[in-house]
């Protein structure tokens, strides 16, 4: 497979923009500056990485609560993404959507989403949309392992097989549903397995390897593109953090935690740069604070934004009960 | 005792190769259905005690409580006491430890890969490769029944183990002249720099195809040499072709369902213990049994030799006519 240099340094720097968003989501969280809640991607960011790397912007993605990391990854700009997370008005979704409702339609960003499994069949919808008018574009629709027991993954590889849609579901498998193991809520360790029913190729990868992401991603969207309809990739995984900030995962081995952490996607990357002289050390620290100074810009964008006007609360939504709020 | 050992890979036939070739799934609740075969037609066979490997997918633990469910074990079925970890070192302890408690054959249920990784770890043992893997060219397609049969007799010493066996050949890669990994089938030198998704099919990276064994009926990479010259399973000597040069082009079949014009140079025959040296001049890698497995650098000092130090394979077929000889299932 053909990856150039200038490929993999950029996915380093996706993965590293995305590490550093949520690093210091994290600070801001425990700060109380940001409202609501906060599920960090910290651990998991070569999926998106990898993924998005195949992507061109007319492209679309769903996502889930889990999304900055897609988000990012999409070429979301972080000035908007801290600013919806401060609950701002220069917000992606002026302030109201927080979280878990980040989208960019200009992107191709359907929505992160607070509903489990809820992006499975808005997928199907863009890869239909997609190959009714006639275009290129593919859908990728991200989820978790929990989300492939609602009956909306079923539903959604169903119809994407029968009508051969251009979309890649993408299962970022970071063993637990919340606070529950895997083992404990399917009968199956791969869910990758599932995609035999509905007669897709389902495949494996190291979701902890951006190179082996990417090259799984490319064959898949290549796939998709070309016609020949939708393709399951579980990419095995883990978080870092809690399920949510504040969490105190008690429901893990602190053992399997420390396997975790040294399988770090962004430290494995750093080493394969710096073993094939991709980077020097000083290179990567160039990147490293600019990156660091790129955030620091859009957490001061966030700050000295303005909070939504009370009437904001009535405004872009469909009921006729806003009138009557109105008045 | 008459003990026999299960190792299940629960990840193999799982990976890339579902996209890029149309290789076979399995799934893991075939893998434990096989399992309750190979168990109760080694306990048909007079095996009295078995010991399978841990594995994540719990592929052991589920195929005892349903035999046991329907009251059909009737012998010891032990799970290792080990911890797991989730990757190929499950597999290379485990073999150890199952040679340690002295079972009489070793039955593996993956593909060459987790072949490999039992090989890396086995001694004596006569082994069974069952293919529930990808490009399978060391395990078998085998029905469960017939594996656990001809464990019960290797198990049972009923008949002569040496004539139903035979140890195989093996690919050693050495660096510095330090033996660091090893391939049961054949190992592939690669320009690409990264490990990745692990298979490897790309053929316009690959510079050269070392095989232990090669045959045009058979998948894989060692088909790139099969499909010019037959190197048998039991022959005394391997082989070597270049690839991406030469005047000569085959079509081989790389991948399930993959068949690829290939410019090759003729390939060269490589006797047992011949070393093949080389100074890489480009950062790249080597696939050991179609997984990228060993990157190389610039100037190290490579050699790579095929040896008889394989394996004990069971010859299936041959040891259960043994056995039918020697009036085995007579009851």
């Amino acid at each position: 497979m053909d990856l150039s240099n200038e490929k993999v340094i950029q996915m380093y720097r996706t993965m590293k923009r995305i590490r550093e968003f949520e690093s210091k989501a994290a600070e801001l969280f425990a700060e109380g500056r940001i409202p609501g809640f906060v599920h960090l991607y910290i651990g998991e960011e070569a999926v998106a990485t990898g993924v998005c790397a195949n992507l061109k912007e007319s492209d679309y993605i769903t996502s889930t609560h889990r999304g900055h990391g897609h988000i990012i990854a999409k070429g979301g700009d972080l000035k908007y993404m801290f600013a919806e997370l401060f609950g701002k008005e220069t917000g992606y979704c002026k302030g109201k959507g927080g979280s878990m409702h980040i989208a960019d339609a200009d992107r191709g960003i359907l929505g992160a989403n607070g509903i489990v499994g809820a992006g499975h069949n808005i997928a199907v919808g863009a890869g239909l949309s997609a190959k009714y008018r006639g275009t290129d574009q593919v859908c990728v629709c991200f989820f978790g392992d929990g989300s492939t027991n609602q009956g909306t993954f079923h539903e959604a590889l169903n119809m994407a097989s029968i009508w051969k849609l251009p979309v890649i579901f993408v299962c970022e498998n970071n063993l637990y549903g919340i606070s529950m193991h895997q083992s404990r809520h399917q009968a199956i360790q791969d869910v990758a397995d599932r995609a035999v029913a509905y007669n897709i190729p389902g495949v494996v990868v190291d979701g902890n390897d951006v190179l082996a992401v990417y090259e799984a991603a490319k064959e898949a969207i290549d796939r998709a593109r070309s016609g020949q309809g939708p393709t399951l990739i579980e990419c095995k995984t883990y978080r870092h953090r809690g399920h949510f900030e504040g969490d105190p995962t008690i429901y893990r081995d602190p053992e399997e935690v420390n396997e975790w952490l040294q399988k770090d996607p962004i430290i494995r990357l750093r080493e394969f740069m710096l073993d094939n002289n991709l980077l020097a050390e000083e290179d990567i620290k160039k990147i490293d604070e600019e990156i660091a100074a790129e955030i620091e810009e859009a957490i001061k964008f966030a700050e000295d934004s303005p909070f939504p006007p009370v009437e904001a609360a009535v405004e872009d939504i469909y009921t006729d009960i806003v009138e009557e709020v109105r008045r | 005792m008459k003990a026999i050992g299960i190792i299940a890979n629960p990840a193999s036939g799982k990976d890339i190769r579902r996209l890029v070739s149309h290789a076979t799934v399995v799934d893991n609740n075939e893998k434990v259905n096989i399992v309750k075969r190979i168990i109760l037609s080694a306990q048909g066979c007079g095996v009295d005690r078995v010991f399978i490997m841990p594995d994540t997918f719990l592929i052991g633990y589920k195929a005892i409580e349903d035999l046991k469910i329907s009251k059909e074990l009737k012998i010891d079925v032990e799970i290792l006491n080990m911890k797991i970890k989730g990757n190929v070192m499950d597999t290379i302890r485990a073999t150890k430890i199952m040679e340690e408690k002295g079972v009489k054959c070793l039955v593996v249920l993956g593909g060459d890969g987790t072949n490999r990784a039992v090989a890396k770890s086995i001694t004596t043992t006569p082994l069974i490769g069952v293919s529930t893997g990808t490009n399978n060219v060391y395990p078998e397609m085998l029905e469960g029944t017939v594996v656990g049969m001809a464990a019960g007799v290797v198990a049972t010493g009923a008949c002569s183990i040496d004539q139903g066996c035979k140890r195989d050949k093996r690919i050693e890669i050495f660096k510095d002249g330090q033996l660091i990994d090893i391939a049961l089938v054949d190992c592939v030198i690669s320009r690409q720099k990264y490990v990745g998704s692990k298979a490897i099919w790309n053929i316009k990276d690959i510079d050269m195809v070392i095989v232990s064994r090669a045959h045009p009926a058979s998948i894989g990479f060692s088909t790139i040499v099969g499909t010019s010259l037959i190197v048998g399973k039991d022959d005394d000597f391997g082989a070597l072709i270049h690839v991406n040069s030469g005047n000569k082009k085959v079509r081989a079949p790389i991948a399930a369902g993959t068949i690829e014009e290939i410019r090759v140079d003729e390939p060269r025959i490589l006797k047992l213990d011949e070393a093949v040296c080389f100074k890489p001049t480009y950062n790249g890698i080597m696939a050991l049994d179609g997984e990228r497995e060993v990157p190389f650098k610039v100037g190290e000092n490579i050699e790579i030799k095929i040896t008889s130090h394989g394996p004990y394979r069971v010859i299936v077929d041959r040891i259960l006519e043994l056995a039918q000889k020697n009036g085995f299932f007579e009851t």
